[in-house]
């Protein structure tokens, strides 16, 4: 007998469950479906099949713009807040320090802020230094923002390698370059990757902070200008689709990539007994 | 010792973690070539006062020497002295070679030496050819094994041990503490070995020191330590004890006496422990229980200690049947016999007579 | 014994080679190490993080001044703004949205992390993955694909229209406060689900075989055991809703109607089109003290391991 729940509890939130899912990706099945459309507002009636949206997307150099600038900001900030993640990582698995709660509060704060603060704010901090409006400033709040992500994802991952690896490099000589370079960055190399795409992807489809602080506008922003505009909204939601596409495949390969892996540091640190006294 | 010959000198270490003094002034040279175990429960100190000879842990006070250089505030990559950890900690995404060559790489050995050092290290230790492995495909023992390759390939000034045995079930524990003897005698190096098993310690140890609440309750060979304990912790730590509360009634000679009726007494000799013992002083003698002879009615040994009893439970262990007998001096004593004929036919509720030689017992304190 | 230390050898200084070898003094070592790996990070988020924060109150009281005949130095805009009836009940009003919308999140996602947790079994990674997918990549279009399905020639007016169950397209489906929790709702229960599972995953089946055992019913298993062990992982899943959602304004414009404009609403305008930074800050002064005090009050049940 399962102490969980029951056999009929069991089926309920089954139905329960796949029903939630259903409603997850309906509105998303939909899109899709209404994005093949031949109609030039993005509701019913149903004006026939066609492909025409997607191909005329690829004519909109507005669109286009809006997706590189979306790319780079992504590529950039994804480097980026890789690079901050590890030394912070290391420092709240490896180290006991003095206010290590607060500073680890102000490192995964950003995920609790109001993303309009954050836009405001740093609208005014350019402002008031004079940093013009560029992919730069936009980066740079995206930074903000993707930095707790990535360290949730580093953290777990830092925690399940084991210290007396670090400590056995250095006994055999290594400093703590070399361990890093040799020991914990490869151990900690599949779970940066899905840092590193989650940092992307987080940063494509944020729209909040990137409207206050960005000059040219990225995907997100573009899109959004778009809904006042009915007749432009077919070709927008085409690329978008696209994108959704896309977006989903980076994270689920991303997911798969850092499970597989774990599970390989999992069966390769957990030490084996011997069933019989033979080597 | 002459000096030369001291591999690690240990001088008056303290080392505290907050409010806990986990090393209470530990002194201890260590020679070259010996094999020495850190005895003691978990929280002793043993494991602290290793990981300051390897330098992950620094002393509060007091010096380590390594071959007569002071070694405190040197970092662990920079001291003779490698580790065998207690889990291995085996590189999981470098196969065997690449883990045993690590040190060897860094000291810029080159490759070709590198190959057929790691190819011989692999020969001493018993795992000839398994150079591709990689550690998730190899069994505990062999872990063990190429974790000791990496260490000493590097050929340090002394081995350091953190119970790596622990993990490995009784049989291979055995086997494994044979090689292990094996190894440091072919290649003469100093093991240092940290364990809370006293059966570990004594079979394979060339000196023990037994630590307890920080500090070395006593230093000395296996024997030594078994048969002549110096504290009621290592008598009572390093394998059974019975141990009595023995009031002085007689002084007889050389012995002290203690009338615990018609027949029974306990005799213990005035020895080198010196104790300043008269009559009226209290004691506390200690005898093991395999010294205990299990008899029916006989007359004490000469000169030795007799007790009546009766047997309250009797233990078979397979080698050793384990008789717990409550005693006329109202303790009850634990005995030690081999399953033999003999030993069968005592029973629970039967009444026996205990004698032990006089020099069987040890005094462990008094006042 | 071998341990007399009265004769100590004199000391030489350990070398390798001839050269002296490097030492540390003894505690200050590790201090230097820790503030290299912090300092980076730190400082970023510092300048990019807190700072800006700074610079927010300094507008608000004037400190700071955007265009030539903003106030300087004065309170004026706090005062405009605690006393305004407008400001405040539009603060309190995405309050109430806010809480709306973390509490349906957290109903509706305790039964898929209790589901994934505790009874899918091996596929509960792969199912919470197809949970979390469209979280991360598409704000904006779930958004705007509920417009298609709610909306007066929406999917659901439509299908009620042409099976003739009904004439009038249902008003309150879309341009509606209903329309806001709903939305707002459907995109966050993924993120929401997550710690709820994480802290379910942790539990240890054991205890809830202990219950059984000791004769409670499932029920009560659940309400005496399971839900208390999961209440961290409830805590951190609404906090991350609750507190971030106060200033949403994005949805509430795009489904909300005319009842759509929030506090978030305000703020931005009053930064974009209104150009009037100092009362923007003084809003966003206020919004970021309650954030504060919402952290003080839920912080104490959150820690990292909760949500990683």
């Amino acid at each position: 007998m399962n102490a969980a729940v029951s056999t009929g509890g069991r089926r309920w939130l089954w139905v329960t469950f796949w029903i939630l899912t259903f409603f997850l990706y309906a509105p998303l099945v939909i899109l899709v479906i209404f994005s093949f459309n031949d109609r030039e507002f993005v509701s019913f009636p149903w004006e026939g099949f066609t492909f025409r949206w997607y191909q005329t997307f690829l004519d909109n150099d507005e669109i286009f713009k809006s997706l590189r600038i979306s790319l780079l900001v992504a590529s950039v900030t994804a480097v980026v807040t890789a690079v901050l993640a590890i030394p912070a990582s290391i420092a709240l698995v490896r180290r006991r320090f003095f206010a290590k709660s607060l500073v680890s509060g102000m490192m995964l704060a950003p995920l609790v802020i109001p993303l309009v603060v954050l836009g405001i704010s740093l609208l005014i901090l350019f402002n008031t230094i004079g940093i013009e409006a560029s992919p730069l400033t936009v980066v740079i709040g995206h930074v903000v923002i993707a930095l707790p992500f990535a360290i949730l994802t580093l953290v777990p991952r830092l925690e399940r390698i084991p210290v007396s690896l670090e400590e056995a490099s250095r006994d055999l000589g290594a400093n703590w370059l070399t361990t890093f370079r040799q020991i914990t960055f490869p151990l900690m190399a599949p779970a940066l990757f899905s840092a590193f795409l989650l940092s992307f992807v987080i940063s494509f489809d944020e729209v909040v902070v990137a409207s206050f602080v960005a000059e040219d506008a990225t995907f997100p922003v573009y899109l959004l200008s778009q809904l006042r505009l009915p007749r432009q909204l077919p070709q927008v939601i085409a690329v978008a689709v696209v994108i959704l596409v896309i977006s989903a495949i980076i994270v689920i390969a991303a997911e798969v990539l850092r499970r597989v892996s774990d599970r390989r540091l999992e069966s390769l640190t957990t030490v084996q007994e011997e069933e019989v006294a033979v080597t | 010792m002459t000096e030369a010959g001291v591999a690690i000198s240990i001088q008056g270490v303290h080392k505290s973690f907050g409010d806990v003094r986990a090393v209470d002034g530990i002194s201890l040279d260590i020679a070259e070539g010996e094999f020495i175990t850190l005895l003691g429960p978990s929280g002793c100190g043993k494991t602290t006062t290793m990981r300051m000879v390897a330098g992950f842990e620094e002393p509060d006070a007091g010096s380590i020497l390594l071959r007569g250089a002071d070694v405190v505030g040197v970092p662990p990559n920079k001291r003779e002295v490698n580790m065998c950890f207690q889990h291995y900690a085996l590189f999981p995404h470098m196969d065997v070679e690449k883990n045993i060559e690590y040190g060897l790489k860094l000291k810029k050995v080159p490759k070709g030496d590198r190959q057929k050092i790691v190819g011989e290290m692999l020969e001493i230790v018993g795992l000839a050819g398994m150079q591709a492995r990689k550690p998730g495909q190899l069994s505990g023992g062999q872990q063990q094994r190429v974790a000791l390759a990496r260490a000493l390939v590097n050929q340090p000034a002394a081995l350091l041990l953190d119970e790596p045995l622990g993990a490995l079930d009784v049989k291979l524990r055995k086997q494994m503490q044979l090689e292990l003897k094996r190894i440091q005698h072919e290649l003469n190096t100093t093991f240092v070995y940290v364990t809370h098993d006293q059966d570990e310690a004594l079979s394979m140890s060339d000196r023990i020191a037994v630590m307890n609440q920080g500090v070395i309750e006593q230093l000395g060979a296996p024997r030594e330590v078994y048969e002549q304990p110096a504290t009621p912790f290592v008598a009572d730590f390093v394998g059974v004890l019975n141990a009595m509360d023995v009031r002085v009634d007689e002084v007889a000679g050389e012995d002290l006496v203690m009338k615990v009726n018609e027949r029974d007494r306990i005799v213990v000799p005035v020895g080198p422990t010196g104790t300043d013992a008269g009559v009226g002083s209290s004691l506390l003698v200690a005898v093991r229980p395999e010294r205990v002879n299990l008899g029916a009615g006989e007359a004490a040994l000469n000169g030795g200690s007799r007790l009546s009893g009766t047997v309250r439970q009797v233990v078979y262990l397979g080698t050793l049947t384990q008789f717990y007998v409550d005693t006329s001096i109202g303790k009850r004593l634990i005995v030690h016999h081999l399953s033999d004929d003999r030993s069968s036919t005592v029973n629970e509720g039967d009444e026996v007579v205990l004698t032990w030689a006089r020099d069987d017992a040890a005094v462990l304190s008094g006042s | 014994m071998a341990t007399d230390t009265t004769a100590a050898p004199p000391v030489a200084d350990a070398r390798i080679g001839g050269t002296p070898l490097p030492r540390r003094p003894r505690r200050r070592g590790s201090w230097r190490a820790t503030s290299a790996l912090l300092a980076t990070p730190s400082i970023w988020l510092i300048v990019f993080f807190v700072v800006p924060v700074v610079l927010v109150g300094l507008y608000s009281v004037g400190a700071l001044t955007l265009l030539k005949n903003d106030d300087y130095l004065s309170l004026e805009n706090w005062r405009f703004f605690l006393a305004s009836d407008t400001y405040l009940s539009l603060f309190w009003k995405s309050v109430r949205m806010s809480l709306g919308v973390s509490i349906t999140s957290v109903l509706l996602a305790y039964p898929i992390a209790y589901l994934l947790a505790l009874i899918a079994g091996r596929r509960k990674y792969t199912l919470l993955l197809v949970i979390i997918v469209p979280f991360l990549t598409s704000y904006l279009l779930r958004v705007l694909a509920w417009r298609v399905i709610l909306g007066q020639q929406g999917v659901i007016n439509t299908f009620l229209h042409t099976t003739g169950l009904r004439d009038e397209p249902i008003s309150w489906l879309f341009y509606s406060q209903f329309a806001i929790y709903a939305v707002l709702a459907y995109v966050w229960v993924p993120f929401v689900a997550l710690p709820i599972f994480v802290s379910l995953e942790s539990l240890d089946e054991h205890l809830l075989e202990a219950s059984s055992d000791l004769g409670a019913s499932r029920f009560r298993t659940f309400w005496a055991v399971t839900l208390p062990l999961s209440l961290p992982g409830v805590i951190a899943g609404f906090t991350f809703v609750f507190i971030p959602t106060i200033g949403e304004y994005i949805t509430p414009q795009l489904v909300g109607g005319k009842g759509g404009f929030m506090f978030g609403s305000a703020i931005q305008s009053a930064f974009t089109a209104g150009l009037d930074w100092q009362f923007g800050s003084a809003m966003a002064m206020f919004l970021i003290f309650a954030v504060a005090v919402l952290l003080a009050v839920f912080g104490r049940f959150l820690n990292v391991r909760s949500v990683a």
